[in-house]
């Protein structure tokens, strides 16, 4: 009750801290993104001054278009790293979180990739997975797997080619991401626990993994989000190929746009798009009270 | 209390609104002034000086710089600046921005007719039929025409475009094999390849810019909708082809397979100049490579062949090449008649310093071999002069395709399902047609 | 004291083991800087230099390759704008975090929902947009829209959310505003957070090639990402020269790494405000 008057008193506060992001907001995201509402229903090309209203033209063209249902697929694929990487980057945190000597010089070298040239990172990874030579063909022979995929060149496995890759460029961001989280923990909230005769494994799960639960939803959220926009990795391994077959949403919307100069029919698949993952964001939303506690 | 706290806001928003305001007003008199200063000072040095931004994807330092050096130093009143655009989707897209603002970009080279045709239709490339001072046709020849747009020039091609295969002619005297022919065949070529592989040295690399040279050729004759107006890239000539291509990657072994080449990103000039293989099919941009002993050092010479037909009777079979880096002229621009004079220069022979990067002019007024001597840059003897004058300063019947972008990227999905194994040849070319179609109006 | 032994063995066997992971993360960084010292004819053939060839290093600083503009040119843009995203997220994030207003959460929602536009098809408006406000063109069209961060708002609205609502109600009630709340307790304690919003947001302006390939024209304000692009030559890549050039571009990042990682350990010591 105390709290709710304190708040109440002041409503308008709020709008003060907010106002300066939301002028922004609105002139840089909101503004050009109903512009682009818009262009979905002319056959606008960039640059051309003649263009017309098409009405659902485009709208139907995309639900007849059997790349858009393509790349549905290989981004589906793509979004499989998100949760994998979010994981694998929980632990690499709580490990150098506390258990390791070399603290600073670990974290650098796991952000690394992160920060790291695209073309060097298509490179080695090219080489990593070459389907003759490579080393990670080199193990599954070894380990009895006679023809195993050819990675890159195959358009069968290609896409879970670019979800390792993936997962090993995101786990610095999630990394130093929840390596913040994890030091608003108090070290006295662990000791307690331990005392009482608490396994590690039951501190992790029962504990820290609750308090981390906002950055957790955090990064899922926006994993989601940016790992659906994302693709400028893609273009640097493979370009979208081999046949088309790692070509996610995003890449056919750049594609698209600048490439074939179709901004109307660009605009339309990202209006589908942002359709779907708002309503992903919203069930997470809602979903949240389940799992996240502030 | 209240009214006097009231009377402070007040009082400090006029004050502040009077101040900006002021400061506003300020600012907008200095442009002003500023605006007029610069409008009356262009006026009165009307005719005296301008400066012109031309757009090339050519790295300043590969002949740009010198051909504007040497532009500005005759003409002090028209000052030419180069800006580079990387010849990608996200470069091309910068320039044409950039045309649209109409400021900054006066001239500038288109290299597909694709691309051109979208800034025509942006109405950006000045039209220049009413220009009489200039025959282009006359100064370009016949395969200037193919740059056309609904029958008109909205530029002028500057270069001649060459593809051809280059031959390791060491290993090729070794082999005991002539230089081939130039109506040769893939058939032929195959033969060769076998012939001139061993460890470790591939047959035949071909270069990204190379792959579908001969089905570019072969469509550029054939016509690219059949007489009843389907697509035509299910033809017979393209099946055999690609059918021999395929025979050499997986039978032969020849030369490498394609997920192969792909994944490795192998470097097919630097594997050609170090004797990793005895053809390489590419264009004249080798030249700088091949030409450059301290980096990429090699003691074999270097023989020319056309880039072959698919079967010895084949008709109409167009060589890839034809004239390229199509100049034009904004037709924004505020300085078009100056942009208008430079073109014409840079295309009667101002360009010639490119010419050490393996752009030869392609207009009359200029002399072969003043440009062959800039190309060769004193290596004569590392190649083969008869192959050479015959191969690259040869004629031959040339196309510049038309085909939209998203077909031409659907094709190659297609062809790529063929050469990973993924799809037999006929569903390939059945589906080529297929996606080629959405795209025929 | 045999215990902690073993845990000091336990602990440096996991130091070695994440050392060999770490190892396998930095292969495309050591690949990068190993091509950086290669002649041309030795790139994607061989992963290690001959002998080391310094030629590259030298050029991407003299002649029309020299790097030092776009260098400048980047630590500009990127400063400015992630100062000025940090400042502005950190108020917004305050404001979705810790006040109540009507309408918030739906504004929240249409924050994140922005947040899944492709800057593809929103860059003809944006253009049209610069244009009118003359600032097509110069640094501002890049330093401008990064001030405005959607994603810093919502990760730093999380940590907010996270830090005990005793601690600045208690303030509150002890007659601090909410600015003061802000300024003295809340950003202080979110330190850790602050510092690695920071790192991530000018690691993405960092490397910004798209915005700044659009809305840059003139040469003299070309970022260090477009001044890769001159490695980029017409059939092929002078990968010796790009990967040189790419090896002094990561120095800075690796600079505000290292800075902002204080601030994250930093957080530790500042964690026992809370228990």
């Amino acid at each position: 009750m105390k709290r709710k008057s304190w708040i109440q008193k002041q409503g308008w506060i709020g709008y003060v801290f907010i106002l300066p992001n939301m002028l922004g907001i609105l002139a840089f995201f909101i503004l050009p993104a109903l512009f682009s509402f818009g262009m979905m229903f002319t056959d606008y090309q960039f640059a051309n001054p003649n263009w017309k209203f098409t009405g659902m033209d485009n709208i139907s063209r995309m639900f007849g278009d059997e790349q858009f249902y393509a790349s549905i697929k290989y981004t589906v694929i793509f979004l499989l790293s998100v949760p994998v990487s979010l994981a694998i980057a929980f632990l690499v945190a709580l490990v150098l979180n506390r258990s390791v000597y070399l603290k600073g010089l670990l974290r650098g070298m796991f952000f690394l990739p992160y920060i790291s040239s695209g073309v060097a990172v298509a490179f080695v990874w090219m080489l990593l997975f070459q389907p003759s030579q490579g080393p990670i063909n080199e193990v599954l022979r070894l380990i009895g797997i006679v023809s195993p995929p050819g990675w890159f060149a195959d358009s069968d496995s290609a896409m879970y080619a670019i979800d390792v890759v993936q997962i090993w460029f995101m786990l610095g961001y999630n990394m130093i991401i929840y390596l913040a989280a994890l030091q608003e923990i108090s070290t006295e909230q662990l000791e307690a626990a331990r005392i009482d005769g608490a396994s590690s494994a039951t501190i992790t799960w029962k504990i820290v993994w609750p308090l981390v639960s906002p950055t957790t939803f955090m990064l899922l959220i926006t994993g989601l989000i940016m790992t659906v926009k994302s693709f400028s990795l893609i273009q640097a391994i493979t370009g979208g190929g081999p046949s088309g077959s790692t070509t996610i949403l995003s890449l056919f919307v750049y594609k698209t746009a600048f490439s074939y100069y179709e901004m109307g029919y660009a605009s339309t698949i990202s209006w589908f798009l942002f359709a779907v993952i708002l309503v992903i964001t919203i069930i997470q939303w809602v979903g949240q009270k389940r799992w996240v506690h502030y | 209390m209240i009214r006097k706290g009231w009377l402070k806001v007040v009082l400090i928003t006029t004050l502040a609104a009077s101040i900006l305001g002021a400061c506003g007003s300020n600012n907008n008199n200095n442009n002003g002034n500023a605006g007029q200063n610069a409008g009356t000072a262009s006026e009165s040095q009307a005719g005296e000086k301008v400066k012109l931004t031309m757009w090339g994807a050519v790295p300043a330092e590969a002949g740009p710089q010198e051909v504007i050096d040497t532009w500005n130093k005759e003409n002090p009143n028209i000052q030419v600046e180069y800006i580079r655009y990387v010849n990608d989707d996200p470069g091309n897209l910068k320039l044409d921005t950039a045309l649209m603002t109409g400021q900054d970009a006066d001239l500038f080279i288109n290299y597909t007719v694709n691309l051109l045709q979208k800034r025509v239709d942006a109405g950006v490339a000045l039209d220049l039929s009413s220009k009489t001072d200039y025959n282009i046709d006359e100064q370009m020849g016949v395969d200037a025409a193919q740059w056309k747009i609904d029958g008109k020039y909205y530029g002028i091609p500057t270069k001649k475009n060459m593809l051809f295969i280059w031959f390791n002619k060491n290993m090729l005297d070794e082999a005991g094999l002539p230089v081939p022919p130039v109506d040769w065949t893939w058939s032929d070529l195959r033969e060769y390849a076998n012939k001139l592989k061993k460890d470790n040295v591939y047959g035949l690399l071909q270069h990204d810019a190379a792959f579908t040279a001969t089905i570019d050729g072969t469509i550029a004759g054939l016509g690219v909708t059949k007489p009843d107006g389907t697509s035509n890239f299910d033809n017979d000539l393209w099946k055999q082809q690609l059918q021999i291509l395929h025979d050499m990657m997986f039978v032969d072994k020849s030369t490498p397979e394609y997920g192969e080449q792909v994944t490795s990103k192998m470097p097919v000039d630097t594997m050609f100049l170090k004797g990793e293989a005895a053809m390489l099919s590419a264009g004249e941009f080798i030249f700088r490579n091949a030409n450059n002993l301290k980096d990429y050092p090699h003691d074999f010479k270097i023989a020319f062949a056309t880039i072959p037909q698919v079967t010895a009777d084949q008709k109409d079979y167009k060589y890839a090449g034809g004239l390229g880096d199509f100049l034009s002229v904004n037709a924004k621009s505020k300085h078009q008649e100056a942009a208008w004079e430079f073109a014409k220069w840079y295309a009667d022979g101002g360009m010639l310093p490119m010419a050490s990067g393996g752009r030869i002019p392609s207009s009359k007024s200029v002399d072969n071999k003043q440009a062959m001597d800039l190309l060769l840059k004193g290596l004569e003897d590392k190649y083969d002069s008869e192959s050479m004058n015959k191969v690259v300063f040869g004629q031959f019947p040339s196309f510049q395709l038309n085909v939209p972008k998203q077909a031409i990227d659907a094709r190659k999905e297609e062809y790529e399902k063929y050469f990973l194994n993924e799809q037999d040849i006929d569903t390939t070319l059945k589906n080529m047609a297929k996606r080629h179609q959405q795209y025929i109006k | 004291m045999i215990e902690t032994k073993n845990n000091l063995s336990v602990k440096l066997s996991v130091t070695i083991l994440m050392l060999l992971a770490g190892l396998f993360m930095i292969v495309p960084f050591l690949w990068m800087i190993s091509t950086s010292f290669q002649t041309p004819s030795e790139v994607f053939r061989q992963w290690l230099p001959s002998r080391l060839d310094w030629s590259s290093h030298q050029r991407i600083w003299t002649g029309s390759y020299n790097f030092l503009p776009y260098y400048l040119n980047s630590i500009k843009i990127a400063v400015i704008g992630t100062a000025g995203a940090v400042l502005l997220s950190a108020l917004a994030a305050y404001g979705f975090a810790r006040t109540e207003f009507k309408g918030r959460n739906t504004l929240f929602m249409v924050y994140l929902s922005m947040m899944m536009i492709p800057p593809q098809v929103v860059f003809v408006p944006k253009f049209i947009m610069f244009n009118w406000l003359h600032i097509y063109n110069t640094h501002w069209a890049l330093i401008l829209p990064a001030m405005f961060s959607i994603f810093g708002v919502f990760m730093l609205r999380q940590f907010f959310l996270s830090i005990p609502k005793e601690i600045t109600e208690s303030a509150f009630l002890d007659g601090a505003g909410h600015f003061r709340i802000f300024f003295k307790l809340v950003l202080p304690l979110a330190k850790p957070a602050l510092a690695t919003f920071a790192i991530i947001d000018f690691s993405w302006q960092w490397n910004d090639y798209e915005n700044a390939l659009v809305f840059l024209q003139s040469p003299k304000l070309y970022t260090i990402p477009l001044g890769l692009q001159n490695f980029v030559l017409e059939n092929n890549v002078d990968y010796n020269g790009m990967m040189a050039a790419s090896s002094a571009a990561i120095i800075p990042m690796i600079l505000v790494f290292l800075l902002g990682q204080k601030y994250i350990i930093q957080g530790v010591s500042s964690s026992a405000v809370k228990g």
